[in-house]
This record gives C-alpha cells, structure tokens and sequence, in this order.
C-alpha cells in the first residue's frame, strides 16, 4: 500500500454523522486489521447503513475520522474509491445495458487497463459468460447478484463493503454467492451488514453490534460464545433473532 | 494487499486521461441507453409537438391581421424550456432509481466530470428535440408574410441557449432529484435561474426571424449575453457540483 500503508485496514475514531438533529452515529471507534471479516449486526436504524457511506466516502461524517486502507474517507476519498467495492442488496448496474456493457462502463469509470480481458475473467468467475450480451433487466435476482460482485471485484479493491448482501437470495443463489466470496476470502478485508445472525458469525473474524448509532458490543470472533451473543442481541433489538 | 495496489497501476486518482475516459464512458451509456429506452427523446418529442397543437389552437382565433412572427420566438423558447424539464429529471431519475448512481459516486470520478458529461448528453437530447420541432414550429407559425430575418442566426441561437439549458437544468436536475416533488421542485428553481437566458436567447431568435436594419448588432448583443450566462453558469454548477451530488 505504499506511503499508506497500514495493519488496520480500517480505522474509526469518534465518528459522529448527524442528519438534521438525529444521530445516526454517535462517536463510534473501532479498528479492523487487514485480511478481517467484520460482521456488523444491529436493529433497523441502529445508523448500520451510514457506517458503510461513511466508509465508502457517500457520505460525509460531521466530525471524528475514519481511514480505510490508510487514507482518510475525506481527504483521500478519491483515491479511497479506487480500494474499496460495494456489494448490496441493490445491484447498483444498469438494467439497460448488457452484462458485458455494464462491466466495460465500470471497467472505464475505474480506468482498468485491458478491460476486456479483465471483464471476461470476471464474467467467467461468475458464470454469467454465457449471458455477457444479455440486458441486466432479464437476469434473475440472484444473476444480478453475482454480476454485482463482478462490478465490485472488477478494480481489485483491497476492501469490500458488504450491505445485506442476501437479501432477497433463494438458498442456491445464497451458496453460489458463498462460494464467491470464499474464493476470494483471503486476499481481501470484508465488512458486511447483517441481519442474519447465523450467517454473519459463520463468516466473520470480528463482530460489531450497532445500537442507536453506538456500538454496543465489538468482540473478535474467538471470543464470541454464539448462543450468548445471540441473547445479547435479542436483548439490545428487543426482539426475536432468526 | 499489495496484491491490489500492484494491479492498479494507471486505475488510479483522477488523472485528465482518466478523467476523459470516464467523461466518455458516461456519455457513451447514457446515449446507448436512450437508444434502447427511447425515454427522453421521445417524450420530450411529442411533449414538444404537442405544445405546437396548444399554441395554434390558441392563436386560431387571433385573424389574419396578427402576424405570429412577433411572437414565434417568444413561443418557440417556452416549448423548450418546458420540455427540456421533462428530459432533465429523468436524466437523473432514471439513475436515481436504479440505485446505480451510487455505483458511479463509488468510482475515483471527479464529480464535475460527471456533470459535463450528463450536460452533454442532455445538450444532444435536446437538440434532436429542437431540430425535429423547429420544422414543424416553422410550418405552423412561420408561413404568413415573407421571411426577413437570417435562417444562420436560429441555429446559432439555439446552439447557445440550449448549453446554458442543459448546464444549469443538469445542475438543477441533480439537485432536485432527492426531493419529494421533484419536478415541481425543478421548476421552481429553473424558470428564475433561466429568466436571463430566456429573455436574451427570445431576443435574439425574434431578430433572427423579423431582421431589420440593425439586426446584426442586436443579434449579436443578444449573443454576449447569452454566452456571458452559460459561462457564468458552467463555471458555476463545475464548482457546486461536487457538493449538489454530495448531499
């Protein structure tokens, strides 16, 4: 990573965003080494979404600092979009365009080098070779998943953002996606939002409960005892846990 | 992570041949989209053709007496400014509501590289609107009394007003699209922000229809007016545009 090159692949210090006269995140802190897979769970509205803009430099903070892969979310935002990828539950390409044309726009606005060849790989990773010239709009929920993670590893991030990744996945499309994201497991840092208990502590290495935009609980996964996290979840959502 | 940082060299930061590229890859989709969709350009279109059927309906009663050039201009310029909203906003809608905005915030683009492209793309949907209505507008209004203006002059007009209309309606567009009413909002904001485009570029258009002794030096009095706005304004939304998109 050069001049910026860290062990913490993120860092958040006392990272505040406020919309109007609502907190969505109040002074939160934590780090996250490189090579980690950080599960963040949390009620709705528990501010799970803005950590994951904040960090991938969509939205502002209104005060403390947050770094990811050494480069601040403000000052280095630029630079910052070329390491990271988003994957969420919206796929976030145009329904208008054919799988191959959405990838080549991508590859452009990423300035890859041998686009083509790049857009090929990745389209063959995902097995949707086969569907390169079809529009976006005739592929299924969980083809237009994987075509997401196409878009989102096509500039080889260092950090992948991971937003309720499988939501609205029938089991099949939710094991080739966890198949995907074992293949390239080692070599990136993960942060992902999750309402699913079970599968976000099957992945993760770190876990982080949100809670009216704090963090109530931050444990690495050797610490994690699961049917105790799971009752202190229930008890900070209010509610039953899946 | 050196793995990645290896691999990305040249994809990095937002240098001007990246920045061209990206000016390009944005423009160049936007386009093939409408040709698949058909969306803008067609209903700015009809929208268009329409309004044409509303003024001669209105003016079918006016006799033979009134001469519609005196006010060709006057008409031919609120057709645009009221279908180049219908195309603005769903410039930007459309990219609004398939979450893929977000995808383009997420890439090293300069934010001003998105806006000129966008300008771009709005400024030829525009234009095709205005070549295919022009014809007609001329068809309908243009006919009585002989022609005395400078057919070069309309083109030349139109050319400038309509930059000043995408830059600033782009702009405008980006900024209402997050708002509950946004085409209502979109008004609101463009009629005042356009009123010193407007009134210039009707001036100039009506020279270029009526002529006269001193057309020259009215048209082209009419013009600097018209280019000091869209450089004003360019100049503006380069600046603001980061923020607009940001908030």
């Amino acid at each position: 990573m050069g001049d910026n090159h860290t062990d913490s692949a993120v860092e958040v210090r006392d990272l505040t965003r406020v919309f109007g006269v609502r907190k969505a995140l109040d002074k939160i802190s934590f780090d996250l080494p490189s090579g980690a897979f950080l599960s963040i769970f949390g009620p709705n509205g528990a501010g799970k979404t803005t950590l994951v803009n904040v960090l991938t430099t969509l939205t502002a903070p209104s005060s403390g600092t947050a770094t990811v892969c050494g480069l601040d979310v403000v000052e280095g935002a630029v630079e910052l979009r070329s390491r990271i990828g988003l994957i969420s539950h919206n796929p976030l390409l145009y329904p208008d365009l054919s799988a191959v044309e959405n990838l080549e726009f991508f590859a452009d606005m990423y300035g890859i080098e041998e686009a083509e060849q790049r857009v090929r790989e990745l389209l063959c990773a995902v097995e949707l070779d086969h569907r390169r010239l079809d529009l976006v709009r005739t592929f299924s929920r969980g083809m237009l998943q994987r075509l997401s993670i196409a878009r989102a590893l096509l500039h080889k991030p260092d950090v992948l953002f991971l937003d309720e990744p499988y939501s609205g996945l029938d089991p099949h499309a939710m094991d080739i996606f966890d198949s995907l994201i074992s293949q390239i497991r080692e070599d990136h840092t993960f942060v992902m939002i999750s309402h699913d208990l079970a599968k976000g502590l099957e992945l993760c290495s770190h876990a982080l409960i949100l809670a009216k935009g704090r963090v109530v609980l931050s444990e690495t996964r050797s610490e994690i005892d699961d049917a105790e996290f799971a009752a202190r979840y229930r008890s900070i959502v209010g509610i039953g846990v899946a | 992570m050196a793995r990645g940082a290896e691999n990305r060299q040249g994809s990095r930061g937002a240098s001007r041949g990246l920045s061209w590229r990206q000016y390009k890859a944005i423009l160049r989709k936007d386009i093939v989209m409408e040709l698949r969709t058909k969306e803008m350009v067609t209903s700015m279109g009809i929208y268009a053709l329409l309004t044409m059927v509303v003024y001669q309906v209105a003016l079918s009663q006016a006799g033979t007496a009134f001469d519609p050039r005196q006010i060709a201009a006057g008409l031919l310029w609120l057709a645009f400014i009221f279908t180049s909203m219908l195309g603005l906003n769903r410039s930007l809608v459309h990219e609004k509501d398939q979450g893929c905005l977000e995808a383009l915030l997420l890439s090293p683009v300069d934010r001003p590289v998105i806006f000129f492209a966008k300008a771009t793309g709005n400024l030829i949907f525009l234009g095709i609107v205005e070549i295919l209505t022009v014809p007609v507008f001329s068809f309908l209004f243009l006919q009585q009394g002989s022609y005395e203006g400078q057919w070069w002059m309309i083109p030349v007009v139109l050319t400038a007003g309509s930059m000043g209309i995408a830059g600033v309606g782009t702009l405008l567009a980006t900024m209402s699209v997050n708002t509950k009413g946004k085409d209502f909002v979109l008004a609101v904001l463009m009629v005042p922000l356009m009123y010193p485009l407007l009134l210039a570029a009707v001036s100039a258009t009506t020279v270029a229809v009526l002529g006269g002794a001193d057309a020259g030096s009215q048209f082209w009095q009419a013009m600097a007016l018209i280019g000091v706005y869209d450089a004003i304004m360019l100049v503006a939304c380069f600046g603001l545009y980061e923020f607009v998109i940001g908030a």
